[in-house]
């Protein structure tokens, strides 16, 4: 179902994340469209009674998918209500002091975290470039305050990379109402994809190659990806080591995974221990392929905002999980 | 969910499986311990197939395999998925809480994964690849190593004695062992070579048994290769021709349904090329062994389900056959002043009181 945008390929999400929203009248809409969707390709039957046959199947086939719709959708009326529940349970209202709390009670917290953001559509409620902007201050002021050095901001189109300095002063105004507007914690952010650092709103962006002494001071380190970082970056990098191979440069026998992660690792960041996704279903909208390798997964079924309490069980989850690479 | 054989213990069935000779039992040497698991559907299968497996004599069975073939009959008239992978994680977690030795857990596992194909071949899924072996497994006991060695040696002479024997469910699937083989020993890459060899000729159906994979690996060997190709042949740099390059052949560019049991939510290294746009991963809440027909069905089925709903979504629906009857009914039912409590227009509110002036 790939649709073809200007010769690009649009983005095609998973179906479990397609929305039950109008319950009863997108019942009766996939009740039609199983009947009527066409019976070609499955089996062409010229004999009546493979036809009786067919239909019967196909009529039991809405009525399978009939009680399905049905019971998914009392099951997602009682996630949203433990989501709400949860939602009051743990609401930080803006205090550091809270979420460190949560955080102090977890055995071990991630060294990097990633978050994957939507752009909703303008018209929506918290939607446009404000509404992302408004979810990543909040994740990057939910990192600062749990103690976490690294985060990653993945965004598919990379809206966040083109207005860095609305990026930047909503980052700064959030930090400035957890922590005062004193003592703002320092912040970095990186753009692997340009290589570019950007600091707080009133110093100027520099090169990632200079004032490498300042970097050390930052409180957190965020470095913003979107679709090139993925599939893309791997066919450059492709491209570039075809290239040195062709000049001698480089043995193809060289060519293996040490030294690949090696370079992925320069070009687009090391590997994130959590990955949080705040939308229905998992949903990894071309995050980089590389780099998910043993990353714990975390969303909430159901869930439809970028709320804390996803963000601390994602980290409670984190802590409670076993790891043992192929033991 | 697992089938237990009502009324009749498993020391029964299998004398009598082993009264009726070699066939049979080379047939359920690796299922015979664990009957109880294996759906019924495929047992009933067994039973028309085999003689002498005395299992028909179960009215319970019979019902159950007729159950499960109608319910399978149903859900092939939908949208099912291409390509289902499987990450078959908890044999060993399964062998220690029912208390047997390690060996009996991925014995377990081995036929969950035998009775789960005939299952996927059988809903008309084209291809099902299983993350049999990881690179890092190595760092396992060098123990741990032989027998899972040993057992996957087995199983591929298991299976491919099934693929090429027309009678049995298994017939006609082709095997195909994915990658870094360098790392095997001589004696089961031979097996290998033999099994892919006798099965090549299955068209319709494969099986990509990962051994020993990473997807890192993949990824890197993709890379080395499609550089070969463009230093060799002057063959271009894309994304496709990387995709071309991987284990998987036509599989590679997407797998559509990823399960993994046990519980963990990670891929372990596991089709992060495949998995990473966005297609459907199903994290299950058991152990492999335990895995079975309704569970895979159950998914299935939600898979099927919302293609067909994503499938609405994107078609406008002509106004002519909008059925009127549903909406109403649902207007009638409070539901929807519950949910919407937020959206109110201007108009929907009472009218203010009398607005008076101060200087009348």
């Amino acid at each position: 179902m790939s649709s073809e945008v200007g010769g690009v390929k649009a983005r095609v999400p998973p179906a479990t994340k397609t929305q039950l929203t109008a319950s009863i009248s997108g019942l009766t809409k996939t009740v039609r469209q199983v009947i009527n969707s066409d019976a070609g390709d499955v089996v062409k039957r010229q004999r009546f009674s493979g036809k009786i046959e067919y239909a019967i199947y196909k009529a039991l086939l809405v009525c399978i998918y009939v009680m399905y719709a049905i019971s998914r959708y009392f099951q997602r009326e009682y996630n949203r209500i433990a989501i709400k529940l949860l939602d009051l349970a743990y609401n930080p209202s803006n205090s550091p002091q809270l979420i460190r709390q949560d955080v102090n009670k977890l055995q071990k917290i991630p060294k990097r975290i990633a978050a994957i953001l939507e752009y909703k559509s303008e018209g929506d409620i918290g939607g446009g470039l404000p509404g992302l902007i408004n979810d990543a201050s909040d994740v990057v002021c939910w990192t600062v305050s749990a103690g976490i050095k690294h985060l990653v901001l993945y965004e598919y189109d990379g809206k966040m990379k083109q207005s860095v300095g609305e990026l930047r002063a909503g980052i700064h105004h959030k930090l400035a109402k957890y922590f005062g507007a004193e003592n703002v914690p320092r912040f970095a952010i990186k753009i692997p994809h340009t290589n570019q650092v950007f600091f707080d709103v009133n110093e100027g962006p520099m090169d990632s190659a200079n004032e490498k002494s300042k970097k050390h001071k930052v409180a957190v380190e965020i470095s913003l990806l979107s679709k090139v970082d993925g599939r893309e970056t791997i066919l450059e990098l492709t491209k570039t080591m075809a290239d040195l191979c062709a000049k001698g440069q480089l043995k193809v026998e060289d060519v293996d995974t040490k030294l690949v992660n090696q370079e992925l690792t320069q070009l687009v960041g090391h590997e994130p221990d959590l990955l949080l996704y705040f939308g229905p279903a998992l949903d990894l909208q071309g995050f980089p392929p590389w780099h998910i390798r043993l990353t714990e997964l975390y969303w909430e079924t159901d869930n439809d905002q970028v709320s804390y309490y996803v963000f601390i069980r994602g980290l409670k989850q984190y802590a409670d999980c076993k790891m043992n690479v192929g033991k | 969910m697992t089938f237990r054989l009502f009324g009749r213990s498993q020391d029964e069935l299998s004398s009598a499986v082993s009264v009726d000779g070699e066939q049979v039992r080379t047939l359920f040497e690796q299922s015979k311990d664990n009957l109880s698991i294996v759906s019924s559907f495929s047992l009933q299968f067994l039973r028309r197939h085999v003689k002498g497996l005395d299992v028909g004599l179960l009215p319970f069975l019979r019902v159950f395999a007729w159950l499960q073939q109608i319910l399978v009959c149903i859900l092939k008239m939908g949208p099912v998925p291409r390509h289902v992978s499987f990450i078959m994680d908890g044999n060993r977690r399964y062998a220690k809480r029912s208390n047997k030795a390690v060996k009996e857990g991925h014995k377990a596992g081995g036929a969950t994964l035998i009775d789960i194909l005939y299952l996927c071949r059988t809903l008309n899924i084209s291809s099902v690849s299983a993350y049999a072996f990881s690179i890092e497994n190595f760092n396992r006991s060098p123990q741990e190593v032989d027998t899972l060695m040993e057992l996957l040696g087995y199983y591929i002479d298991q299976f491919t004695e099934r693929a090429t024997n027309i009678k049995d469910n298994l017939y006609g699937i082709r095997l195909r062992v994915v990658g870094e083989l360098s790392l095997l020993n001589e004696e089961l890459l031979e097996k290998i070579r033999c099994a892919e060899k006798l099965t090549a000729e299955g068209k319709e159906f494969v099986l990509y048994l990962a051994l020993p994979y990473t997807s890192r690996n993949d990824i890197a060997h993709s890379m080395k290769d499609t550089i070969n190709k463009c230093i060799n042949n002057n063959e271009d740099i894309t994304e496709q021709a990387l995709t071309n390059n991987m284990y998987f052949e036509e599989y590679s560019d997407k797998c559509d349904l990823l399960i993994r049991t046990s519980g963990h939510t990670r891929l372990s290294d596991y089709m992060l090329w495949q998995v990473h746009e966005g297609e459907v991963v199903e994290f299950v809440n058991c152990l492999w062994p335990d895995f079975g027909f309704w569970r895979l069905y159950l998914i299935i089925l939600r898979w099927s389900f919302y293609h067909t709903l994503q499938k609405v979504n994107q078609l406008p629906v002509p106004s002519s056959i909008r059925n009127p009857v549903f909406p109403r009914i649902l207007k009638a039912l409070p539901i929807d002043t519950l949910r919407r409590s937020k959206r109110v227009a201007l108009d929907s509110l009472p009218a203010p009181p009398l607005a008076v002036s101060v200087d009348r």
